[in-house]
């Protein structure tokens, strides 16, 4: 009963805090073009402005709609055929009947590492994708523990919100980028000197921290959410020994890191896809061991 | 003053009708949800006896004086498919594992049976779908309880003698069926 209300408050939360996030990445590129629009003097303060809003609605329908292809694009997965893939396609549907969601999506990317992730925006567009490092690797149960972990990324609508988180990232290292580089287009100018210098120092700032903060506050949160989807997951599957052998699998597979993956789709997967060693701030992932430790309490 | 005389009383007004209509809508929701999790479990049962008859013909070509295994798969998913209600429905599935398990176990004594391409995959696509039928039934049971708990708490409680909702009874097992399955040979 206490897990149960604790899951349906995570996709509230989760909810939530993707119309905050929204919100927040409309205002960050408002900031941004008031902040380039006063150091590129009062001409061209209007345009910029205007040009800012246009840019940031594009840029968040554009990354909210297409995220999911995006994410497969960058992973170069491609659609799992139903006949060759048939045992992970059963996998997919028995978890899918277990959380009660339609079945998502199913993608299989070139890679002999262990691993998996789920995008989407919501459970009705979502996608799962396996590596075949796992189809090879993994038994039947492990398949189905790490299925139910990336099911519950998706019943807990952790994918909205990473989705969002990663279009925000993004976005903000391509402002910081444009940001340094418009100082080479500003207009020489006409008057109140110092007051653009301040806006200047403000901008520097703003591009240098923006990015930094950002990115921590993403990796935080997805590390907290893995330890939620684990639990999630075990509920589909009703016991913990898939999950917690398939991350034992993985914690001793010594399959290249793919850096073929894109940094900014890291978070989506079960285990971090570039295999760091040292835990720290910077960490996507929670140490494996203690994901153990704590599946094979339950 | 006199604004606050009627602001006060109408907003509560709209609270209490708020609170009505949100607890409407959740046993509608949660109500609902176990229907489709009952129609789920329905269409996985279906997919399984639309499976037997193919496994049927496949065995057939291999085994053919094992007719009694064969009568008794039969049955039992004319059984499954004529069966009114869910539980009746659970229980023909419950006898058709096990006359399936015993066409699995007979396999065994015929190699080429065991070496076929078709029946191998037809013996996989059963155990998936007798998976699924877990799966949906766990699912479905998992509604039931949230349903449950939402008309037996307060307020739940006092909303659901309101409305009219009345508990609804989980997929039980029998004990007879929580037995293993005995394999006849």
């Amino acid at each position: 009963m206490v897990e149960r209300i604790s899951f349906y408050d995570q996709i509230g939360r989760n909810k939530r805090n993707s119309v905050f996030l929204l919100i927040a990445i409309v205002l960050v590129l408002m900031v941004f073009g008031y902040v380039i629009g006063m150091i590129m003097g009062p001409d061209y303060f209007l345009i910029v402005m205007i040009a800012s809003i246009i840019i940031s609605l594009a840029y968040i329908w554009f990354g909210y709609y297409y995220s999911d292809k995006i994410a497969i694009a960058s992973a170069n997965a491609r659609p799992a055929d139903h006949t060759r893939y048939r045992q992970l396609h059963n996998s997919v549907e028995s978890m899918a009947l277990a959380s009660g969601l339609p079945k998502p999506r199913v993608y299989i990317m070139q890679n002999e590492q262990i691993n998996a992730f789920a995008t989407g925006r919501d459970p009705k567009n979502a996608v799962i994708c396996v590596t075949t490092g796992a189809l090879e690797k993994l038994n039947k149960q492990e398949l189905e523990g790490v299925i139910a972990h990336e099911m519950a990324h998706i019943a807990n609508y952790d994918i909205r919100f990473l989705t969002i988180v990663t279009v925000l990232v993004g976005m903000i290292a391509i402002l910081s980028e444009i940001f340094l580089r418009s100082f080479w287009f500003k207009s020489d100018n006409n008057g109140d000197n110092k007051a653009q210098l301040i806006f200047m120092i403000i901008g520097i700032a703003l591009a240098i921290l923006a990015p930094l903060v950002t990115s921590l506050v993403q990796l935080a949160i997805s590390r907290k959410r893995e330890y939620t989807a684990d639990a999630t997951g075990v509920k589909f599957t009703r016991t913990p020994s898939g999950l917690a052998s398939a991350l034992k699998k993985i914690k001793d597979d010594h399959a290249m890191p793919n850096h073929k993956v894109s940094k900014a789709v890291a978070p989506l997967f079960i285990s971090d896809p570039f295999k760091k060693k040292i835990q720290n701030i910077f960490s996507t992932h929670p140490p494996i061991d203690e994901r153990i430790k704590l599946l094979e309490r339950m | 003053m006199a604004i606050w005389a009627w602001l006060i009383p109408s907003a509560l007004v709209l609270l209490i009708a708020l609170i009505f209509i949100y607890y409407y809508n959740k046993f509608v929701v949660q109500g609902n949800r176990i229907d489709n999790a009952l129609s789920q479990i329905d269409v996985q049962l279906k997919r399984r006896a639309d499976l037997i008859p193919n496994l049927i013909e496949t065995v057939k070509g291999y085994a053919k004086h094992e007719k009694g295994i064969m009568a008794d798969v039969t049955s039992a998913r004319k059984a499954l498919l004529s069966a009114k209600d869910l539980p009746a429905r659970i229980k023909a599935d419950n006898q058709l594992e096990s006359a399936l398990k015993s066409i699995f176990a007979l396999a065994e004594n015929y190699p080429q049976l065991r070496a076929n391409e078709n029946f191998l995959q037809l013996q996989s696509e059963l155990s998936a779908t007798e998976d699924k039928i877990a799966y949906s039934r766990q699912y479905y049971n998992d509604s039931i309880l949230d349903f449950n708990n939402s008309i037996k708490v307060f307020p739940g409680k006092f909303f659901a003698s309101l409305y009219k909702v009345h508990e609804r009874p989980f997929i039980k097992i029998t004990a007879q069926e929580r037995e293993n399955v005995k394999v006849k040979f």
